[in-house]
């Protein structure tokens, strides 16, 4: 970790440096155990503010539709793939990118701290030889990293960049097959179970935004959700059915586009899991149209793609 | 000072509920978030801080103001005040800060929020000191503490297996009204006394001049680059105890409706966008600084108190880990110089 | 406790299309019940939310002077979901009036002032208000000379034409009416706001301006009338941020510590000055 900190310190003082870019993307100590936080560094001296970890959850991708400047990216897997979305999308002009592709292994889940440590605060945490140690008042536990890893990232087929100009740090290995048996069971409930889920798990969603925020495709100029000619759902949260609806159209518009990175989950204030969801449309459009999202450039969207294309 | 004994608490808001409509923390998934309850064992006491604050049970995320009905040649209206008497049961200090916090906005000098208002009067407020403040916490910078009794009807503090209770107001001795309680021993007050002073808080921000400061900075260039990695969500603003922004609509089918109020956030583009497409606060810097400006800034001129109680949830909630703590540090280090557009 | 959200039945008596252009609408509403009326106590300047039940409510500068007892009026461009529904409606549809909100023209600071009046396409509804107030009988004799300076595209767009016709005849008003550009039929003046304003050159001696119009000719008339002398203080200005409650807690029309709604909409350049530009 400490190496691919140094590398990409290094990589982005020389871009800065050269005049390559104006400005580098990544990620910063953040100000929460475990958790570093999206950084923007402009200055070569400002580099050592830049660091890897496995607290690197966000998806930078967000922060580069539309750039008026010349800009430095550092890129996970997932992060790469939404690029390559949003390229094809003409949000980002390529020409314009660097992507410091880093090979990731896997993020740590903080609901899944909160959840082991049951109401005592976490107040350090640190990652050593595949164990996380967590510090809290009277007491420490050193727990397996794959049991504290978000489920997206145990899950993730591509956690090495698809598309980079700089790749920094060794590949890791690749699982071999797509694993969706979360969304086979889910699947198997009957209509009336999957009903009673969705409004149990979206009777908690105070509409925040949090989700759309987060995520690097919902970019819509305006929101279907924000719309009020015609206004198609309600915008107050007295009826869940409302809450359901605008995440099933969210869903819906990332058809074909969804790289299943979970920052829509992970951006939900109110513990929401957002990724059955998400996930199913991810296994729909595989199975329909045999398309995965943010692999190739030069691979059509399947909703844009002429019919005749699509296998 | 009286005294409550652990295993009486159940049964004391089991009486309460005859009577009242009780929200208190209960374990809701991986978090705690206050919930009207139908039995005393529902209640969590072992917290840190809810998810979102209680401000929702005075000033709901979607309420209805009134519903109508079309007669002919003419309108029904009927008001939907709430008049329910309510009990927040084991809300931290910061909380009840909130509530006061919020008093001034919707009792300011020109109008009565009738909604708000009502409940706020119907509802008595029992306090649970915070005998392990987070590291996020910050109450003590201003001017709160993990036991202040401002705002509260009753304090209560954890001794271990009883509470120590602290009547603050005549409506809190109402709620305790045959119940009877003993008056604490001095064993009792003693032990309080210590469950005080170990409550230390980790953290402290500087709010020294942050008001000046932010008299003479709006057009400071520092707001370019202070949001740049804010996503313009709300979940800052929905977790706030004291955000009280909120939007008006109509919900209506055939003959019949109801307008309601939802809260919104000054961080959505929407919210001061005008209908001909000017937007005075088109991009996310101007959303940021407003934020912190009607925090820090307007809140103190119109009412002589920061809109902020500490509690740290904008920090936790956060999905980018934008810290407040940072942002404010970050503008306490500017050279001040003469603010110019 | 009296409920600021509740609107009072007012009854659409008339829905008038004010402008060439089919956008703006003037709409007047009749009060349902006596008592309404007479609670209903508004001054020039003030605005009020219209409520169009079941589509929702949308604030609007009160047009009528209270000089015209029995109803309201308001002019209304068609921008979004309320405006449009309400340009649709059939006279005799009740609609919902909250109100009279936000502050007025500062009348007493007026008494005994010159007046002059600069308004631009159709943000002339308040200063309708207002000269209708000036000219009742009951008041002229309180306030000194008055004149009116009026810009619109073209002649077309021009809003209350036929009250226009009429201060145009009187000897009490100085009205200059100004279109863009040239235009067959059209014997007035040619040319914008500020550069309008300069020729006819009122006096800011003992004289208040009165100033509402879109930003672009607020943004070149205030030099012109700092160039003739008015001083920030007898600048007087209406702001129109977007708003909801109208009572000051809902927090969107806030410029600086100050909310449009309640302790707006009007202020004066000084004010104004003082505060960020967020409007």
């Amino acid at each position: 970790m400490d190496d691919i900190t140094r590398a990409i310190q290094e990589t982005a003082k020389n871009l800065l440096l050269n005049k390559e870019v104006d400005v580098v993307v990544g990620f910063a100590r953040g100000s929460l155990p475990l958790r570093n936080t999206p950084c923007f560094v402009r200055q070569p001296d400002d580099v050592q503010k830049l660091i890897w970890g496995y607290g690197c959850e966000n998806n930078l991708a967000n922060y580069l539709r539309k750039r008026p400047e010349k800009i430095a990216v550092i890129a996970k897997g997932c992060d790469t793939r939404s690029i390559v979305e949003l390229i094809k999308e003409n949000q980002i002009d390529r020409n314009k990118l660097v992507i410091i592709g880093v090979p990731c292994q896997g993020m740590i889940d903080r609901k899944k701290i909160t959840r082991l440590l049951a109401g005592r605060e976490l107040l350090e945490g640190e990652v050593k030889d595949g164990q996380v140690i967590l510090k809290g008042r009277e007491f420490r536990e050193i727990i397996p990293l794959n049991q504290l890893l978000y489920d997206t990232c145990l899950n993730c087929q591509h956690p090495n960049p698809v598309l980079s100009d700089i790749l920094i740090g060794e590949p890791v290995p690749v699982k071999e097959n797509a694993c969706f048996t979360d969304v086979e069971e889910f699947e198997a409930k009957t209509p009336a179970e999957k009903w009673a889920y969705f409004q149990e798990e979206l009777s908690r969603c105070i509409r925040c935004y949090a989700c759309r925020q987060a995520c690097p495709m919902c970019y819509c100029e305006e929101c279907f959700a924000d719309c009020s000619m015609p206004q198609w759902l309600s915008k107050s949260s007295l009826n869940t059915q409302d809450n359901i609806f605008f995440q099933a159209v969210r869903v819906l518009h990332l058809a074909g586009r969804c790289v299943d990175c979970g920052a829509c989950d992970r951006a939900c204030p109110m513990g929401i899991n957002l990724r059955t969801l998400t996930r199913k449309m991810v296994k729909d459009v595989q199975e329909l149209f045999g398309y995965t999202a943010g692999i190739r450039l030069d691979q059509k969207p399947p909703l844009a793609a002429p019919i005749s294309t699509i296998n | 000072m009286l005294i409550l004994n652990q295993d009486q608490l159940a049964n004391w808001l089991n009486q309460l509920i005859d009577t009242y409509k009780v929200f208190a923390p209960v374990k809701d998934g991986d978090h705690y978030t206050f919930k009207e309850i139908s039995s005393g064992n529902q209640v969590t006491l072992n917290y840190t801080n809810t998810k979102v604050p209680p401000k929702e049970v005075l000033f709901p995320r979607s309420e209805k103001l009134f519903c109508y009905r079309h007669e002919n040649e003419g309108i029904q209206l009927e008001e939907k005040i709430d008049e329910s008497k309510k009990v927040i049961f084991g809300l931290r200090p910061c909380d009840a800060k909130g509530f006061l916090l919020l008093d001034n906005v919707f009792n300011n000098d020109k109008y009565q929020d009738p909604y708000y208002l009502n409940r706020r009067k119907n509802t008595v407020l029992v306090g649970l000191g915070c005998n392990q403040p987070a590291t996020t916490c910050f109450c003590t910078s201003l001017g709160g503490g993990p036991f202040a009794s401002e705002g509260l009807d009753i304090l209560l503090v954890d001794i271990g297996n009883r509470y120590v209770v602290e009547v603050v107001t005549e409506k809190g001795q109402e709620l305790l009204s045959g119940l009877n309680l003993p008056a604490a021993e001095p064993e009792a007050q003693e032990a309080a006394r210590r469950v005080k002073e170990g409550a230390a808080l980790s953290t402290c921000i500087n709010l020294d001049g942050l008001k000046a400061k932010l008299d003479v900075i709006f057009y400071d260039p520092i707001w370019d680059l202070i949001h740049e990695k804010c996503l313009g969500c709300a979940a800052c603003t929905y977790s706030c105890p004291t955000c009280h922004c909120f939007d008006i609509v109509d919900e209506a089918e055939g003959k019949e409706g109801c307008r309601i109020r939802n809260w919104d956030a000054c961080m959505f583009p929407l919210f001061t966008l005008h209908g001909s497409g000017h937007n005075p606060r088109p991009t996310g810097k101007e959303r940021f600084r407003q934020r912190v400006m009607h925090k820090f800034k307007y809140f103190v001129d119109n009412f002589n108190a920061v809109a902020c109680v500490g509690c740290g949830r904008c920090i936790i909630n956060c999905p980018v880990n934008l810290d407040i703590r940072e942002v404010l540090a970050e503008i306490q280090g500017l050279e001040v110089r003469s603010d110019k557009q | 406790m009296k409920n600021p959200y509740l609107p009072l039945p007012m009854r659409l008596v008339k829905n008038f299309i004010e402008t060439e252009d089919n956008l703006i609408h003037t709409f007047t509403l009749e009060f349902l019940r006596e008592e309404d009326e007479k609670s209903f106590q508004y001054l020039p300047g003030q605005f009020a939310e219209v409520s169009v039940f079941g589509t929702g409510e949308a604030p609007f500068g009160i047009a009528s002077s209270p000089t015209e007892p029995g109803h309201l009026k308001f002019s209304v461009a068609k921008v979004g979901v309320v405006t449009t529904t309400l340009h649709q409606l059939p006279e005799g549809t009740i609609l919902g009036v909250r109100g009279p909100l936000g502050n007025n023209y500062p009348l007493e600071e007026f008494k005994g002032k010159n007046l002059v009046v600069i308004g631009g396409g159709f943000a002339f509804t308040t200063l309708r208000s207002l000269i209708t107030y000036i000219l009742h009988p009951e008041h002229r004799g309180d306030y000194g000379d008055l004149t009116v300076i009026y810009g619109a595209r073209n002649p077309g767009l021009l809003l209350y034409k036929e009250e226009l016709a009429e201060w145009e005849k009187r000897s009490d008003i100085n009205l200059v009416c100004t279109i863009d550009r040239p235009v067959e039929g059209w014997n007035g003046r040619v040319g914008f706001v500020p550069a309008v304003t300069k020729e006819v050159a009122p006096s800011a001696n003992n004289a208040y301006a009165v100033i509402c119009g879109p930003p672009v000719m607020i943004k070149f008339t205030m030099p012109v009338l700092e160039e003739l002398g008015f001083p920030p203080e007898r600048i007087i200005m209406s702001l129109e941020n977007r708003m909801k409650c109208g009572i000051g807690m809902c927090g969107r029309c806030n410029v600086g510590n100050k909310y449009v709604c309640k302790d707006g909409p009007v202020f004066t350049r000084a004010q104004l000055n003082q505060l960020p530009n967020e409007y």
